[in-house]
């Protein structure tokens, strides 16, 4: 009976947890279903009338594939960027004495603390000078500089974990420094390599306001400048911009059911301390 | 360590140090530069003099600054509070091994997944006065009832409050849940033996050991939400009344809309004080924890 | 000797290179880079693009596009007019930029090339808002005014005539809805978001009693005066959560346009563009069954409707003006003005549109609204107007949400700082 009850518990919570996430979305998304006078229905109506008009619509008239694939490139690239510094920096601040590493973590976090609107225009300026406006590195350098911060510090937390002794033997058995980093401690650093990651990723997979400034080429635009350019004058499709929301999260997620066994794996065995 | 150590582990800095200094060092500084100046762009015939600390002086005696400040308090304090609270039960949900784990995560997923001005928009769709989902799941088709969010002060700021936690609280799951991996199984397999219970176990033995994981999420998700923009900016541009005028959508009304570029700049130096306050205060206050990761 | 004959021969072979790289260049057709929002009906526009490229074969026109939110594409514009950026010819400008770009340097004169005869061919609103201080700095594109719809069926249904005052839309309304019973249904749909939109339709209440925010005679501050204040706290008192719901304090166009195709509305106030939309099966219930006219006012005074629209500028940077201005010219040339007309239903600024009986076989409508188009009143035409506007969204907003707001206070707060920013915009003039 208590098991049952335990069970019955921890069902209702996971439960919670789910309708928390997929309600609001779910409610939203319906719409990309229904017909344009179904969308704002008053009062409203929970099931949509099976009409693909508004997908039709996204994909044809809107180009939102487009906005997809630039939005894959540059916040892909970004984390790739973030990823590789990242580690090699928080690695440092790992290893380096105390005192220094705290001064030098503080410097680099400062930077992320400044508001982004007043920095968005001299980084503007710095790119026209370098001539990137409307380019994809215009957007992958600055994003990468917004998301070092948080990933240099997730990682050099978790490199202080690793004992100095992994490295040291690397070296006795003939290894230099740099080799030692590369093959013994990179490889344990996945955990923390896939938390800095992912939230390196989605930053810049939702960053908006720099975007704006920065693209205005129609083919190099990202997905939040892409889904604001759905709204017409006076207008806001409801419609397209659900189904929109649809198709960029459906990849996403999709992806994850697929590789979560390998993203778990991978996460465990970095949990054992050697 | 010896010297050559040393150098070694600063020359691993300075391709960072350079990203840094470019692209976000550079321009806080000519954000600095900027605020002592009276700048309007769209009055370039009065010239851009020199005037000190007239703009933090009139930003001190500004209403609107002033308003916006408790405004941006609020909304901190709360989406803080409550998104650190639901990300430590989603992680722990994630963190159970049990059927269909995949597809929670998968649902967890979601609110990241969409642009921050995406889940805005779609928020506004859902909080909608007339047709709003969110109405019609607690009043039906009673339309007579349906709550006004967005048109009522306090009610926006709400609603915005309510799309934030939404969409960040994931945020603060994967930070937690980073903690959560790293405490070995065996320690929990222990206390089952000793006949611990749930709450015993989760009591004396996660919540110490993820306490640097939640400091890390608090540290980061309030920096985060006194630059709050996007949400405020798609949802209510600020109204009714200025309710939801949070400080960095002030700044940039004032920068970007009215061209007051050395008054816009003096604000968002103030809020980056205000942050950086913050973060000295949480390194001390927690001791130094948050950055050595303790055991 | 040998060597000096060779380095000659280099030289010139070089030379005639370059020199033949720079007449081929010559030849190459000159770019021009069109920033715009994403309109309403890309195909049209695309259409008009195409057609200019036959006729211009000199000319490439590479568009960019921005957002069509006001405010959001006035970012990204000035952004690079403030950094005299050479990489925009053509830009859109919303009705009440003009004064600002004009005066901060960033918008071609086009006095020159548009003299007062051509002017005269376009509608007085717009040109006049792109008129600063003797020149002329944009070439209206389409214009937008504010117009009052309403049910037709309705109306007749209760043998009403459409109401001339507001008081006389009230009690029509309330007639209506105790007939109707219909638990949704509310009197009166519009705009009163703490945005831009938030001002015209103040404005009308305000112009429509007599009263102003700058007198356009004296250059004085009169948002302080009984007119306009009596028109805020009537809007306070019988249209926010009374005729109109609540919740209209957070609509822009498309919210309270939905509420209105839906249905639940018996009037409403917007731009021309939402006949199109209200009379389309598609998207609204209520198709066919709308009649459109000016704006009420207030017993004894007349209808006032604020001007809308957007104008195409030039960069005074760019390094292509004259294909800029052949770009703008053709696009805002009688046959075009007719093709956004009748196909993206975009009102044309030239008066012989609103003549040409294909026009008008198409839309009829287009002369109903012409009257209220050629009275549309234009924002205060100020550089520093984006500063007035903000001090004006804030008090209305403020004023209409809460209500037991002091209006007559916080009028004459607004007024003093609207005075201290006017008189900023005055000292340029030294």
């Amino acid at each position: 009976m208590r098991i049952f009850l335990k069970k019955l518990g921890f069902f209702l919570c996971i439960t919670l947890a789910a309708i928390f996430s997929l309600a609001p979305f779910l409610l939203f998304v319906s719409s990309a279903f229904k017909t344009q006078t179904q969308v704002t229905a008053i009062p409203p109506q929970w099931l949509p009338a099976g009409s693909l008009e508004f997908f039709h619509s996204a994909i044809a008239r809107h180009g939102i594939l487009q906005y997809l694939m630039n939005s894959t490139i540059v916040a892909g690239t970004a984390t790739l960027v973030t990823i590789s510094l990242g580690t090699l920096t928080g690695y440092a601040l790992a290893r380096l004495p105390r005192r220094l590493a705290q001064m030098i973590l503080m410097g680099i976090l400062a930077c992320a603390m400044f508001p982004q609107i007043a920095i968005a225009g001299p980084i503007w300026r710095f790119l026209r000078f370098m001539g990137w406006l409307n380019t994809y590195q215009g957007l992958i350098l600055p994003y990468a500089a917004l998301t070092l911060p948080l990933a240099v510090w997730i990682l050099s937390l978790f490199f202080r974990e690793m004992p100095e002794e992994l490295e040291s033997a690397a070296r006795v058995d003939g290894c230099t420094r740099l080799g030692a980093l590369m093959r013994v401690i990179l490889p344990l650093s996945a955990p923390g390599v896939f938390t800095a990651a992912i939230l390196s990723f989605i930053y810049a997979w939702n960053e908006f306001f720099l975007a704006l400034l920065i693209m205005t080429d129609p083919l190099k635009q990202t997905m939040p400048v892409g889904i604001a350019l759905f709204q017409g004058e006076h207008t806001i499709p409801w419609g397209e911009i659900a189904a929109a929301s649809f198709i960029t999260t459906a990849p996403l997620v999709l992806m994850v059911l697929l590789f979560q066994r390998r993203i778990v794996t991978g996460l465990s065995a970095g949990a054992i301390k050697g | 360590m010896t010297r050559k150590d040393q150098s070694f582990f600063l020359t691993l800095l300075v391709p960072v140090i350079l990203v840094l200094l470019l692209f976000i060092a550079a321009p806080i500084g000519q954000s600095i530069f900027l605020s002592f100046h009276r700048i309007i762009i769209g009055l370039p015939q009065l010239k851009t003099p020199f005037v000190g600390l007239d703009n933090y002086q009139q930003l001190l005696t500004d209403p609107v600054a002033r308003h916006s400040f408790w405004i941006t308090i609020i909304f901190v304090a709360t989406t803080t509070f409550f998104e650190l609270l639901i990300g430590l039960f989603l992680a722990l949900m994630i963190h159970h091994h049990f059927p269909g784990r995949g597809a929670l995560r998968a649902c967890v997923l979601i609110p990241w997944a969409i642009p921050t001005v995406v889940a805005a928009q779609m928020w506004r769709f859902l909080l909608n006065d007339a047709y709003g989902m969110v109405n019609y799941a607690v009043f039906g088709s009673e339309t007579s009832h349906y709550i006004p969010w967005l048109a009522q002060p306090a009610t926006a700021l709400v609603a915005i409050i309510i799309a934030d936690i939404w969409k960040t609280s994931s945020f603060a799951a994967l930070l937690i849940l980073a903690g959560l991996q790293v405490i070995p199984e065996e320690i929990y397999q222990a206390a089952k033996v000793d006949g611990a219970v749930v709450w015993r176990r989760f009591w004396h033995i996660t919540w110490p050991l993820i306490r640097p994981a939640l400091l890390v999420a608090l540290l980061f998700r309030t920096i985060d939400a006194f630059r709050v923009f996007d949400i405020a900016f798609v949802m209510t541009q600020g109204g009714p009344a200025d309710a939801t005028n949070v400080l960095q959508l002030y700044g940039y009304k004032k920068m970007f809309v009215e061209g007051w570029m050395g008054y816009g700049s003096t604000l968002s130096v103030c809020i980056f004080i205000m942050v950086l306050g913050l973060a000295i205060i949480y390194v001390r206050m927690v001791g130094r924890r948050l950055l050595e990761a303790s055991v | 000797m040998k060597i000096l004959k060779s380095t000659i021969i280099v030289f010139g072979i070089v030379g005639a290179l370059c020199l033949g790289a720079q007449l081929s260049r010559a030849g190459e057709p000159t770019t021009i880079v069109f920033l715009t929002w994403k309109p309403n009906q890309p195909e049209v526009w695309e259409g008009l693009f195409q057609r200019f490229h036959r006729n211009n074969p000199g000319v490439r026109v590479k568009v960019q596009v921005g957002p069509h939110s006001s405010s959001e594409y006035h970012a990204i514009v000035t952004q690079r007019l403030k950094n005299k950026d050479t990489s925009v010819d053509v830009f859109f400008m919303d009705v009440i930029w003009p004064p600002e770009f004009a005066n901060a340097g960033w918008a071609l004169d086009l006095t020159s090339r548009f003299p007062d005869p051509e002017q005269n061919k376009y509608l007085r609103g717009p040109i006049t808002a792109n008129r600063y201080q003797g020149g002329i700095y944009g070439m209206p594109c389409y214009l937008g005014a504010g117009l009052f719809y309403y049910r037709k069926d309705l109306l007749n249904k209760y043998d009403f005539e459409p109401p001339l005052s507001w008081e006389e839309m009230l009690t029509q309304g309330q007639a209506i809805l105790q007939g109707e019973n219909d638990a949704e249904l509310r009197i009166y749909s519009a705009q009163f978001k703490q945005y831009e939109g938030l001002v015209c339709d103040m404005m009308e209440f305000i112009w429509s009693n007599g009263g102003a925010v700058i007198d356009n005679k004296t250059g004085q501050v009169v948002l302080d005066e009984s007119a306009a204040i009596e028109a805020v706290t009537f809007v306070r008192d019988h249209i926010i959560g009374k005729a109109a719901p609540r919740g209209a304090i957070n609509y822009e166009e498309p919210e309270s346009l939905d509420v209105f195709i839906q249905g639940k509305a018996v009037f409403h106030r917007n731009w021309p563009y939402a006949w199109a939309m209200a009379n389309d099966p598609k998207k609204s219930k209520i198709a066919g069954k709308i009649g459109v006219g000016p704006l009420p006012s207030f017993q004894g005074q007349g209808s006032a409707s604020t001007l809308g629209g957007w104008q195409f500028g030039i960069n005074r940077y760019s390094k292509h003006p004259v294909a800029a201005w052949q770009f703008i010219r053709f696009m805002t040339s009688h046959d075009n003005q007719k093709i956004l007309a009748m196909e993206a239903s975009l009102a044309p600024t030239r008066r012989s549109v609103y003549q040409d009986p294909e026009v008008l076989k198409k839309m009829p409508h287009l002369k109903t609204f012409l009257p209220a188009f050629e009275k549309a009143r234009p924002r205060p035409l100020s550089p520093v107007y984006p500063m007035i506007s903000q001090e004006l969204q804030r008090f209305f907003s403020r004023a209409i949400v809460d209500r037991r707001s002091d209006v007559s206070e916080m009028a004459k707060a607004t007024s003093a700082r609207i005075e201290k920013i006017v008189k900023l915009g005055t000292m340029i003039q030294k």
